[in-house]
């Protein structure tokens, strides 16, 4: 198993975000992660990605023990993650957001001189080539989106969690995204996804997992998960 | 020896009335808006001065400048918020916060300026006919006028108590407080929440810069030391209680006055280690949720 | 490495200009100017360093200034030691108190961490002013031989100095991480970024120079109170500066500083004193709404306005 999720529990206050939750990734897999809003997605990325500690559970990835680590050191160990509403570095321009994720990631460059070239190459390959001096507050919510997992791609990591990135996009946009995210994969980084757009996440995983509730309740190829009835009624009871 | 502890302890009380009056103001802004407004004590230096130009230019008795002084505060404060703070909804969480706080450093950079213009960098103070008066209870020495305050400070901090437990807007200052996102949801207006509180608070701090002018002095330069004051208790007392503020501020009073006793003029500097400490060890402070 | 000699040569052409003020003149206000605004431009560029690239507000500058200027008069004048080993000695300590507060300082989140540090350097003020109120007055041998020169030098070296080390800092590795830091702290762990490092190494860089800075201070003054080495306008004037200048820039602090003397100058001439302080307040905030990168923004788009290209690039 590339990544490990072995019965993790986080709670907040009262409230269970992830209730003993066990969840294993492949090398090379495109995952879907998918569930009612509220169903602990992004908790379980925030756990995975150092943001937040279990309480109880451990996470593995490469055989490593990563649990309770700090996010800079997941991403060292070559995790790197989106936010589902963008974080750019604002005041700072497309080619400098990348590149701190090129200076400071997993295998990093230490020459600024150096990791240019590199990072004008991945703004190109996220189709913000023209763009690399523009500052990241005069970016459109889109290329925001580019930019946010330009950057995470940056870090080299051998595993990605991307969060919600088809949200607000037009059917022409989604086409284009699809087709990045598969090529990410393709280029051999191993990716999370979560997603609400149904149609999309049918199209480019391989596997689906269904949370509801902090639970794992469904987990298997796309077309058997979308017709499993324990996950027709988180949602229609959502 | 009970004369000396009970004079300290009302001597105490006075002083903390004011820091519990101030406190509370600074409490309802920080904790429904996550602004910690540095210029908090600006606010109460006006109404001090304010107060002051009212009794010495047409005599009003200062207990009477209060719902003046409230009002104009009040006006004052909810300026400064839609000139000001309202500017600052484009920022994302993180900004908004460490940039209402610049905003609120840059009033307090100004206020003090143009209060040494208009009124000099003398002392003044708010000195009525029954100013030094004093009654004797068991062998102690209770001020009129720290009395009067002390009762103010209750009252009005009661009325806020009721105001904010009874009153529909007083609700949805809670509610707002808790989840202002869930709040707008069930249809409460956020922005007038926050602009109301904004001035509610700096009407508060104008009111306890009465008392401040009454029993010491007002000066351009009097602001900082006061939101000091307010912070310390605010820490305190934690975030999220208004009555517990108001008794921080009483304890703080009572501290500072007995500590004065033993280390005199490290007293002050006493105030803000405890600050430093309670905020490193205990960020919950006394009364506080969480 | 190329040249760039239309950058190079107004900076040369400045330095030999400053160089030779005290040689032409000998009028004490106008060196005493120069040096306070040279004073000023090292003491802003050590709050840059914090505060403009790693985004921390850091309220309590003034009580390593003041360290670090207690210190150095204390080495020089009442242990006697030479003067350059008093202004190391300065820095040192400063820094040193700085790692003592360091860490505990950067476990308070935002504003819990701007109050915190504003609080330490009262309670600095507050205790000096208690323990040492009589004020620190040069032995009678060394007033008879004051001269300002060598102050002006010093304070020339360390404005180059600060400017410098700004300018590297902006250039390398750290200075992205740092401004990654300041942007947004989330989203550069996300990426790698040891934010907790990041803002330690920064503010003891910024305390060193803020250390070096107090030591010229001391070694100028003939006498002052020791708790006035704590007043917060030793922070809040390089604030001002910096944000009005440009925070996380590099020429910001200097026009900042030049442009808060002049103005500090002038207005004192028709209004009470500390009516600068008011208009820098009022561009202070208009800065934090309106216009992030201070003067310097404000002039770069002006010149892109008026050579017609677009300001969405930068330059």
């Amino acid at each position: 198993m590339f990544l490990e999720v072995s019965s993790v529990t986080k709670s907040f206050g009262g409230l269970v975000a992830v209730s003993d939750l066990d969840l294993g990734v492949n090398e090379g897999e495109i995952v879907g992660l998918i569930g009612p809003n509220g169903s602990g997605k992004t908790t379980l990325f925030n756990l995975i990605s150092g943001v937040l500690k279990p309480e109880k559970g451990q996470i593995k990835f490469g055989g490593r023990d990563i649990t309770g680590l700090k996010p800079h050191r997941v991403c060292q160990h070559g995790i790197a993650r989106t936010f589902q509403l963008t974080k750019p570095f604002m005041q700072m321009t497309a080619l400098q957001n990348v590149m701190v994720g090129r200076l400071y990631g997993s295998n990093p460059i230490l020459s600024i001189r150096k990791s240019k070239e590199e990072c004008e190459s991945i703004l190109g390959f996220m189709g913000l080539g023209g763009k690399s001096l523009a500052r990241a507050t005069t970016l459109g919510v889109v290329d925001r989106k580019r930019l946010e997992i330009a950057r995470a791609l940056a870090t080299k990591p051998k595993l990605l969690l991307l969060d919600e990135v088809m949200s607000g996009l037009t059917p022409t946009e989604m086409e284009e995204a699809l087709k990045l995210v598969k090529a990410i994969g393709d280029s051999g980084v191993t990716l999370i996804v979560v997603e609400h757009v149904m149609k999309a996440i049918l199209d480019i995983s391989s596997r689906l997992i269904v949370l509801n509730y902090g639970e794992k309740i469904a987990e298997g190829k796309p077309q058997e998960v979308v017709n499993d009835k324990k996950v027709i009624e988180a949602y229609l009871g959502d | 020896m009970f004369g000396l502890v009970a004079q300290t302890l009302v001597n105490g009380i006075n002083v903390g009335a004011m820091y519990g009056l101030i406190a509370v103001g600074l409490s309802l802004t920080f904790g429904v808006m996550k602004i910690l407004n540095v210029a908090h004590g600006e606010f109460l230096m006006v109404g001090g001065y304010i107060a002051f130009w009212l009794f010495t230019l047409i005599g009003l008795d200062p207990f009477l400048c209060l719902p003046f002084v409230g009002v104009i505060l009040f006006v004052l404060g909810a300026l400064s918020y839609k000139l000001l703070f309202s500017g600052l909804a484009k920022f994302h969480e993180e900004a908004k916060v460490k940039n209402s706080l610049l905003v609120a450093f840059g009033l307090f950079l100004i206020f003090p300026q143009i209060a040494r213009v208009l009124w000099t960098s003398d002392e003044r103070a708010i000195t009525p006919a029954y100013s030094g008066e004093s009654f004797a209870i068991l062998g102690i020495r209770v001020g009129y006028v720290p009395l009067a305050g002390l009762l103010v400070a209750v009252v009005i901090i009661f009325g806020l108590h009721l105001f904010l437990t009874k009153t529909y807007f007083g609700k949805s200052v809670r509610g707002t407080t808790e989840n202002w996102k869930a709040a707008k949801l069930m249809g409460i207006n956020v922005e007038r929440t926050y602009l109301i509180t904004f001035a509610v608070g700096a009407a508060l701090a104008g009111i306890a810069g009465i008392l401040v002018g009454m029993m010491q002095t007002v000066t351009p330069d009097m602001g900082m030391p006061w939101t000091l004051k307010a912070l310390i208790v605010l820490v305190l007392a934690g975030i999220g209680s208004v009555g517990g503020a108001f008794f921080a501020g009483l304890i703080l009073g009572i501290v500072e006055a007995v500590s004065a006793i033993f280390i005199g003029p490290y007293t002050m500097a006493l105030g803000l280690v405890i600050f430093l400490l309670i905020l490193m060890f205990r960020p919950q402070g006394l009364f506080g949720k969480e | 490495m190329a040249v760039d000699w239309k950058k190079i040569l107004p900076i040369v052409g400045i330095l030999i200009f400053l160089i030779f003020v005290p040689l032409v003149t000998s009028r004490t206000d106008v060196l005493t100017w120069f040096f306070l605004t040279l004073l000023y431009i090292a003491l802003s560029q050590s709050w840059n360093i914090i505060g403009g690239f790693a985004g921390q507000v850091n309220l309590g500058h003034a009580a390593f200034f003041g360290a670090g200027a207690l210190t150095a008069r204390y080495i020089w004048l009442h242990f006697g030691l030479p003067f350059p080993l008093a202004l190391l000695g300065g820095a040192v300590a400063a820094t040193l108190f700085a790692m003592l507060i360091g860490l505990p300082a950067f476990r308070l989140k935002g504003i819990y961490f701007v109050i915190g540090t504003l609080v330490l350097a009262e309670i600095l003020r507050l205790v000096f002013y208690t323990i040492l109120p009589e004020a620190d007055v040069m032995p009678m041998k060394l007033l008879g031989t004051y001269s300002l020169n060598p102050r002006y030098y010093l304070s020339l070296l360390f404005a180059v100095l600060s400017v410098a080390a700004v300018y590297w800092v902006s250039r390398s590795r750290l200075g992205m991480g740092l401004l990654a830091v300041r942007e947004d702290e989330e989203a550069a762990e996300a990426s790698g970024v040891n934010t907790q490092k990041h803002k330690l190494v920064a503010f003891l860089i910024s305390t060193f120079m803020a250390g070096l800075t107090g030591g010229i201070y001391a070694y100028y003054g003939a006498a002052f109170r020791p708790g006035g080495l704590f007043e917060p306008v030793w922070t809040f004037d390089a604030v001002i500066i910096v944000f009005v200048g440009g925070v996380g820039t590099i020429i910001g602090p200097i026009i900042g500083s030049v442009f808060f003397v002049l103005l500090k100058q002038f207005l004192s001439l028709y209004l009470p004193g500390g009516m600068h302080v008011a208009v820098f307040g009022v561009l202070f905030i208009i800065v934090v709404l309106f216009l992030p990168e201070g003067l310097v923004e404000l002039i770069t788009k002006v010149r892109h306005r008026l050579l017609g290209e677009s300001s969405q690039i930068v330059s």
